[in-house]
């Protein structure tokens, strides 16, 4: 059987302020294969964006053991975890965080300037991206000159881009009227289905649909599993 | 990747208006007040250096006591024994050059002026000094009487384009005629000996007076073969003047200066005033100081604002920028900053230097500025600000956690206050310290000013008087006189600012080879009520007194003095006593004390007032005409009319007797006015800080501003909490500076023999303005937070 991409177990985190100890990952595991599209849902303060940051690698957990690839990542220092995330994670937020200064290209760009790649490979890279994306119109404006389900295209353009093998979305359509959602989740689909592995949490059942499958969490832990047909 | 910094940090720059206007400007004006000074630093240091034998060249100081005084005096005068005597008896001087500056009126066909800077100089001093001689052979400039070397600038004001050399120029003083030997370029501006006219010292005719070491009224530099020998021939010097000296009834003893430390270090002036290097270190400081508050702002704005771009520094993190390229990122937009504020400053610089030149009375030149060693030196000091204002920023930036900035509301961290704060506090202190000294400084000033100094200079007109005016001077002053307008004439040789004429005195009781070191000045008659010195016993001098002192044989003149207070004092005797009593005034001058006149500031306020002999004698070198002061510019009318028929061979140029006695306070004046416009823009710029920090802070507060405002807090309740914050800090800084300030207002004040105390009112006043300010800035911020609808501010969160 094939190795999963995600594999944690046993995975705890804390926050601690003087006198208050938050429990919010408690004794986690779960595995995700490779190409699989996982929706995390749960109610607020369920651990689901604590989860979501730790498995991006821009958190580390407390106890645990989190394999990335065959790779136990957990307690890899920052900058090896950010040279992991570079080259094989793709964020997609929910209130877009594009950069306001750059216009829709340079942002679309920025990845592969972080990843090294030439300037003309680039170029084409982020046009055919741009292209996929329908926003090729929009390349030279800027993120305050487009609408929010423009900006969360750019934003998915910027996350593929360098072609990632896992997508972590964080409630991508929680700033979108339906119409835009929808285009939203068609596109994450269609990228599943070209092969890219999909996590997303998020609200909203209607999303959560679009998914192989459901983890649901409660206080840190899961509590259900539904997968989807 | 470094083009996609600089597109950021051009838009990031473009896109916060006003921080980045605040920063460059800020940033641009501790540049350009940094350049400034480095300019005006730079040439005073410079002073003297372009003299290729600088260092071997030695001013000669004297020192003497008489026997019977206990006050060593000491100047940059010698005799015209010095230079010779010296130079045949000690190997280690290679040459030699006796000099003295005198006023001139120089006649060449229609042309008359009264030339200020007429200089007589032995023939070496081409040797001796590095001037560039244009015209004319090098080695006869000024080997035979009567030769003269014009400056460029002389020559083109009497000749104008034609070839000066052979021609002859007459001086009114004794109807001689100079022939112009050469030419020579300008005197530097950075050079202490400055002259318009070089003639042979033969010229004086002194060859006479080779035999004395008094009479010391001319400048000797030597030329030494090696300049380590100083040491060897000082210790020299004082076992040879022991010799000289024997039996004299003084001792006299000389001392070697370096000439190229005698701009900044000397006590005594060179052909121009010193400056102190005191004066330079604080200047220096000063600079610095307003160099470090404009990095500071840039460090507190930009750290403030660190919340706002904590997400675009998230989000680059999460798309794989590490900690090393963000770091960078942001020390280019620091480096980016500092390049356009030195570029303005540079700017700023060339526009200011006119009013900076004023200022400081130099003739500071733009291409200064553009010398490399200058744009080295700028291009040094921009990346060390870059570094010093960028690199807190830059780390507190690249260290923030993606996890921490991308969700949820981020505030900054306590310690980033805790740096923020004493950020203020320092360039608080900065700004508090100036403006105490300011204050203090001024204070002083006015004190100065408007100090009783026992004489009149209002309305004082000061003429230079030739020989020939002498000879007529009784027609001159009832000619003048006769205009009810013009109240008093009287010739001296000194003005009562600043009298400085060594003599030595002897009481008929005090034994004949004691001597009491004493300063003296020849006057007439009138001097007493023309300058308003008050007689506290005895009568003031008649014609009599004159006509006793203008004998054919001068053996048969009988003195009668005017004492001070302090010389009567000195000799022994109460004023009343002192009257009618016998002394001698050098042992040429036997006579009886007239009267004693109150202790009056004859030297600046600099020292405490000395022992002071005033005696007729037919030696005026100064017209004193004091006038009544209605319908000034009349009476000027009428002297001048006057004077053309009664002196027709001086021009009629006069200047006010106060203008001499500001021109003993020129480095404190120039030095108050530059802390003046330095403390403004401290201030100005400390609150440019602030003002910035307050707006950020009150959009920090928004929410917990709305949610007093709900809860029932008017607007003052609300400007008093944010206000109260900076206010404290500001509090904080006048209590760190106020001892700082006190100390060295104090070392300052030392140098003044007569000087204000200094009261607690200064800092109180000084803290009370700051607080003000600060208060006025941050309340521009917070009276708008305050003012804002609450509903808007709790939705936007």
């Amino acid at each position: 059987m094939e190795a999963p991409m995600i594999k944690i177990t046993d995975l705890e985190k804390f926050y601690r302020t003087e006198e208050v100890e938050t429990i919010a990952l408690n004794k986690l595991s779960i595995e995700v294969k490779t190409g699989e599209f996982v929706a995390i849902m749960g109610p607020s303060g369920c651990g689901k964006s604590t989860l979501l940051n730790i498995l991006g690698m821009l958190d580390d957990p407390d106890e645990g053991s989190y394999v990335f690839n065959g790779v136990e990542v957990a307690h890899f220092t920052e900058r090896k975890r950010a040279d992991l995330r570079k080259h094989n994670i793709g964020f997609v937020f929910q209130s877009f965080n594009l950069i306001d200064e750059l216009t829709v290209f340079e942002n679309v760009e920025l990845p592969l300037i972080y990843t090294g790649v030439p300037s003309a490979e680039r170029v084409k890279r982020v046009e055919e991206v741009l292209d996929k994306m329908q926003i090729m119109h929009r390349r030279n404006h800027y993120p305050q000159q487009l609408s929010g389900g423009q900006q969360q295209r750019v934003a998915i353009a910027r996350a593929v881009v360098n072609k990632p093998k896992l997508i972590l979305a964080d409630e991508p359509t929680g700033n979108l009227d339906s119409s835009n959602g929808n285009d939203v989740m068609e596109l994450l689909t269609d990228l599943n289905e070209q092969g890219t592995t999909i996590i997303m949490v998020t609200h909203s059942e209607h999303d959560a649909r679009y998914s192989h499958r459901i983890i649901r969490l409660l206080d840190g832990q899961t509590v259900v599993e539904n997968i989807m047909i | 990747m470094t083009k996609n910094y600089l597109k950021i940090a051009f838009r990031n720059l473009w896109r916060n208006k006003t921080a980045s206007f605040i920063n460059t400007f800020g940033l641009s004006i501790g540049l350009t007040c940094c350049l400034l000074m480095g300019i005006y630093i730079q040439h005073e240091l410079n002073y003297d250096r372009f003299q290729k034998n600088g260092s071997r060249i030695v001013r000669v100081i004297m020192e003497y006591k008489f026997d019977g005084g206990s006050e060593f005096k000491k100047g940059n005068f010698t005799s015209v024994r010095v230079a010779p005597v010296f130079k045949q008896t000690f190997p280690e001087i290679e040459s030699g050059v006796r000099m003295v500056n005198y006023n001139r009126v120089v006649q060449y066909q229609n042309k008359l002026i009264d030339e200020k800077a007429f200089m007589y100089a032995d023939p070496d001093f081409f040797k001796i000094f590095s001037f560039n001689v244009t015209k004319g052979d090098p080695g006869s400039l000024l080997n035979a009487p009567h030769k003269v070397v014009l400056t460029e600038s002389s020559a083109k004001r009497y000749f104008g384009n034609e070839n000066p050399v052979g021609k002859s120029l007459k001086l009114t003083a004794d109807s001689i005629l100079y022939q112009v030997t050469g030419v020579m370029q300008d005197c530097p501006s950075n050079s202490q000996i400055k002259f318009d006219f070089l003639a042979s010292f033969s010229s004086l005719g002194l060859a006479g007076q080779e035999k004395t070491y008094w009479d010391a009224n001319y400048t000797t530099y030597f030329l030494l073969k090696d300049q380590g020998s100083i040491n060897t021939l000082q210790s020299k010097i004082t076992p040879f003047m022991k010799k000289e000296m024997a039996g004299q009834g003084a001792s006299v003893d000389f001392f070697l200066e370096p000439f190229t430390s005698i701009h900044l270090h000397s006590e005594f002036d060179g052909f121009e005033p010193n400056n102190n290097i005191k004066y330079i270190y604080i200047l220096e400081a000063v600079a610095l100081l307003i160099l470090f508050i404009a990095c500071f702002t840039y460090i507190n704005l930009n750290t403030a604002r660190s919340v706002e771009r904590a997400r675009e520094v998230g989000v680059r993190k999460v798309i794989g920028a590490g900690k090393m390229q963000l770091f960078w990122q942001f020390m280019g937009e620091s480096a980016i900053l500092c390049a356009i504020s030195t570029i303005i400053s540079l700017i700023a610089a060339v526009l200011l230097l006119p009013a900076f030149n004023q200022l400081t009375e130099k003739q500071l030149s733009i291409q200064a500025i553009f010398s490399a060693q200058f744009i080295g030196g700028l291009i040094l000091v921009t990346i060390l600000v870059s570094f010093l204002a960028g690199i807190y920023p830059a780390l507190i930036l690249s260290n923030f956690q993606p996890v921490k900035v991308l969700k949820g509301s981020f505030k900054n961290t306590v310690s980033g206050q805790w740096v923020r704060k004493s950020l203020i506090v320092f360039q608080f202190s900065i700004s508090v310290l100036l403006i105490v000294s300011t204050f203090i400084i001024q204070k002083q000033l006015n004190y100065i000013r408007n100090k009783n100094l026992g004489y009149n200079r209002d309305r004082v007109l000061v003429l230079p008087m030739s020989k020939k005016m002498l000879d007529n001077i009784a027609v001159i002053k009832q000619e003048f006189k006769s205009d009810r307008h013009i109240q008093n004439v009287s010739a001296c040789v000194s003005t009562p600012v600043s009298i400085g004429g060594g003599y030595n005195m002897r009481s008929s009781v005090m034994p004949e080879n004691q001597q009491i070191a004493v300063t003296a000045n020849p006057i007439d008659d009138d001097f007493v009520k023309t300058t308003g010195l008050q007689l506290v016993a005895g009568t003031d001098l008649s014609e009599q007194d004159i006509k006793d002192v203008s004998n054919k044989d001068q053996n048969q003149n009988t003195y009668h003095f005017i004492l001070n207070e302090s010389a009567a004092k000195e000799l022994g005797w109460t004023p009343e006593r002192a009257i009618g009593q016998k002394m001698f005034l050098d042992a040429s001058r036997p006579g009886y004390v007239k009267a004693v006149v109150k202790d009056f500031n004859f030297e600046s306020l600099h020292h405490p007032i000395k022992p002071l002999v005033l005696f007729p004698e037919i030696a005026g070198r100064q017209l004193l005409i004091k006038i009544s002061g209605d319908h000034i510019q009349q009476t000027i009318t009428f002297l001048g009319s006057k004077w053309k028929t009664l002196v027709p061979d001086r021009p009629f140029e006069f200047h006010f007797l106060d203008e001499d006695f500001n021109k003993l306070y020129n480095s404190e004046m120039r030095l108050g006015t530059v802390l003046n416009i330095f403390s403004g823009v401290a201030i100005a710029l400390a609150c440019l800080g602030l003002f910035g920090l307050s707006a950020y802070a009150a959009k920090q507060r928004v929410k917990e501003i709305g949610i007093r405002k709900v809860l029932g807090a008017g607007v003052d309740n609300i400007v008093a909490t944010l206000s109260a914050d900076f206010v404290k800090l500001v509090f904080a800084s006048v209590v760190v500076s106020t001892p700082l300030a006190w100390w060295l207002m104090n070392e300052w004040l030392q140098d003044f023999a007569y000087r204000i105390t200094i009261n607690a009112w200064v800092f109180i006043a000084a803290g009370g303005t700051v607080i003000l300010i600060a208060v006025l800035t941050v309340s521009i911020q917070t009276i708008k937070a305050a003012m804002a609808n609450p509903v808007k501010s709790l939705r936007s969160e």
